[in-house]
């Protein structure tokens, strides 16, 4: 069974550390993977495809060292597996010019602005993650605990197979 | 791995028939051996999916046995004229008489007849025979003629096993679940019978099991698992609580449908199956005949499910209510198909009053849901049609066993009378059920049915024994099968969820599986003989 991956990369470890406090929730149903820089979330990400696993939601953050998290979530557009993945930036330093950028380039999904509430955070991963398992997982069924049940449960009854 | 095995088996089985010369077996029965062997291993193993083997069936009977197919094809007896020697006394070809000494006689029809006839003299290449009262002067000249013991059928009989009586009747049943779903029909009597059940966890679960049930005996039990699914996981789910009560809502859905198939001929494609397998031998069983053989076996099974649940895991919380909000559907669209489903239902159950058949009435409904726009273009394409198919390979099949002599030789292979009629009829279920448990339903049914329906019309098994009633034995014992989360695809769904594993579904599905065949046994012995003459 492929796992689905919540990815966080972000370069100040204490923001780190909160972050997937917050989302500790989803870990058993969606691992979350962290990585400190692009490069190493491109390690992370190449050894989670590696496996036939998937990221579902890359969070990232744009300020840090090295490749800066919105070109690098370009990037993953252009890329035929990870342009189906979920992708929020995190952030409280993006200008105009690159959120514009990730939203018409990246197709970014969401903008969430530090400091966040953890309500909020939890209601976007939630609502991100329930659209990616809608558009690329075939049994919803098993995530009816933890993500958005009546919209699955809608989506799973469209989906009803007549055979036997 | 599994597909490269399959590969082999169906090769190696198709080839063997062609290596090995079996006695008693016509060159046509050889042929349909062949096929029938290739078929059961790639259902088996499905190597290709399983309808498409059935259509392989169709196509290598059109193909190989057809009088229009590369085999048969302007292919015409040798026939020689008897050449008297006397008062009943032939001369005739070494080759015309088969090692059991018998001559085949061939009618104005063409049809062959094996007869026995004494031998007064023989030399290498002609025999002297005596022989008398013979129906015809003329005999074939060469007893290992492909043609000899069978008269190759037109190629159009395998193509209307596309379109036989059953595949109307389920065609019926698919389309009308399709519009039930569509306008949520399904949706609103599950909510309107699971009412009254109130807040008991107890209760719920019997109100589970009993509307899946009946849903299901309407709609494929893959469907009926999944539309309430929809409707009370969202609620069982988010539940913070971690109760044993929650299992038996996830076992409740899929063992209700398993068991509500049984039903009705419509409920599963096993029972059209067997159905379909009978009506080659003109025997037909009227939908409410059905009902009332297996209906109470059903009830008596959802009632004992229902108890084992409740012992196996019970609930700890004592009051839940399933909040379950929406109202039936009241647009002119719904309406009609809620009369079309309601007229449909009754003259199906009504068939000993009327006379109309089953079959008729389904596609009269399908003809009224198209003609009144119930369903359109789309719903029509959403019909699984290989399931369609799958029982038509089956018909096929059949075809192929009764027409070449095959099923009739296989099932004198073993000695079926030793057993009696009830060690015929536990023999069906058991291997009914235990193939069932790892394969699917239908194809277990499908192989195994013009077997069960052959041994019923081939060994005269005294007392307690018809043809229909091995057949229905053996189809039911299918839809028993229930220990797995791979026996049946409902399980396979409550698996999915991740709230209930396979040691859990064992515990309920075995004791449901050997309660339900014992049951049914008792039923085949003193209940049905009744009903089935």
């Amino acid at each position: 069974m492929s796992k689905i991956y919540i990815l966080v990369i972000e370069d100040e470890l204490e923001v780190m550390d909160v972050i997937v406090r917050d989302l500790n929730l989803f870990e058993k149903f969606f691992p979350i993977e962290t990585a400190s820089n692009v490069s190493e979330a491109k390690r992370v990400v190449e050894k989670i495809y590696k496996n036939k696993d998937k990221v579902g939601i890359f969070i990232c953050d744009h300020i840090m060292p090295g490749e800066n998290g919105v070109d690098y979530l370009v990037e993953l557009q252009k890329d035929k597996e990870t342009s189906k993945s979920r992708k929020i930036l995190l952030t409280g330093q993006a200008g105009l010019e690159a959120t514009i950028k990730a939203i018409n380039e990246a197709g970014l999904n969401n903008y969430i602005s530090k400091p966040w509430k953890k309500e909020e955070l939890i209601s976007v991963v939630k609502d991100n993650l329930t659209e990616f398992v809608i558009n690329n997982e075939e049994n919803l069924l098993k995530y009816m605990s933890i993500l958005n049940a009546s919209k699955l449960a809608e989506v799973a009854r469209q989906r009803i197979p007549l055979k036997e | 791995m599994r597909k490269i095995l399959g590969f082999s088996l169906g090769f190696i089985g198709f080839v063997l028939p062609f290596i090995f010369k079996f006695e008693g077996l016509s060159f046509a029965g050889h042929i349909g051996l062949s096929i029938f062997l290739l078929a059961a291993m790639f259902w088996l193993f499905e190597p290709i999916p399983i309808y498409g083997t059935s259509l392989l069936v169709i196509s290598l009977g059109v193909l190989l046995l057809s009088s229009q197919g590369v085999l048969y094809m302007n292919s015409s007896l040798p026939t020689i004229d008897l050449i008297p020697k006397g008062n009943n006394i032939y001369q005739i070809p070494r080759k015309a008489l088969t090692n059991k000494n018998e001559i085949y006689l061939i009618n104005d029809k063409k049809e062959t007849t094996p007869i026995k006839v004494e031998i007064v003299e023989e030399n290498e290449s002609s025999v002297i025979i005596k022989a008398e009262n013979l129906s015809s002067t003329k005999i074939c000249s060469n007893v290992e003629h492909k043609l000899v013991g069978y008269k190759p059928n037109s190629y159009t009989e395998y193509f209307y096993s596309l379109a036989n009586s059953i595949i109307m009747l389920f065609l019926g049943g698919l389309l009308l679940a399709d519009a039930a779903t569509k306008y949520n029909l399904d949706k609103n009597i599950t909510r309107a019978i699971l009412k009254p059940f109130g807040y008991k966890p107890s209760m719920i679960t019997l109100g589970l099991l009993s509307v899946t049930a009946i849903v299901s005996a309407f709609m494929s039990n893959t469907a009926a698992t999944a539309m309430m699914m929809t409707v009370v996981l969202p609620i069982i789910a988010q539940l913070e609580f971690d109760d044993p009560f929650k299992k038996a809502v996830v076992l409740a859905i899929p063992f209700g449908a398993n068991l509500g198939g049984i039903a009705t001929p419509v409920g599963t494609p096993p029972n059209a199956v067997v159905l379909a397998a009978l009506s080659k031998q003109n025997i037909f069983i009227p939908f409410g005949t059905w009902i009332a053989l297996a209906l109470p076996l059903v009830i008596i099974m959802v009632l004992f499910a229902w108890w084992l649940m409740l012992k196996t895991f019970p609930p700890k919380i004592d009051k839940f209510e399933l909040k379950m909000t929406g109202s039936f559907d009241k647009s002119s669209k719904a309406i009609t198909l809620y009369v079309i489903f309601v007229i449909t239902v009754l003259l199906w159950t009504t068939e000993a009053l009327h006379g109309i058949s089953a079959n008729m009435v389904a596609f009269f409904t399908v003809t009224a849901l198209v003609i009144t726009n119930v369903v359109d273009v789309k719903d029509i394409r959403n019909i699984p049609w290989e399931v369609l198919w799958l029982v038509a390979g089956g018909i096929a099949m059949d075809i192929i066993m009764r027409n070449t002599g095959l099923g009739n030789w296989l099932v004198s292979r073993v000695a079926w009378t030793h057993l009696g009629s009830m060690g015929v009829l536990t023999a069906f279920a058991l291997v009914g059920i235990i193939l069932s448990t790892f394969l699917s339903h239908t194809v277990t049914a499908t192989i195994l049915a013009p077997l069960a329906v052959g041994i019923g019309v081939a060994g005269n098994l005294g007392e307690g024994f018809s043809v229909s009633l091995g057949a229905v034995v053996l189809g039911i014992a299918t839809s028993f099968a229930m220990a797995l989360p791979i026996s049946t695809p409902p399980n396979a769904i409550a698996v999915s969820t991740g709230l209930i594993d396979t040691k859990g579904m064992l515990k309920v599905g075995l004791p449901i599986g050997i309660v339900g065949i014992i049951l049914m046994l008792i039923f085949a012995k003193f209940y049905w003989p009744l009903i089935l003459n």
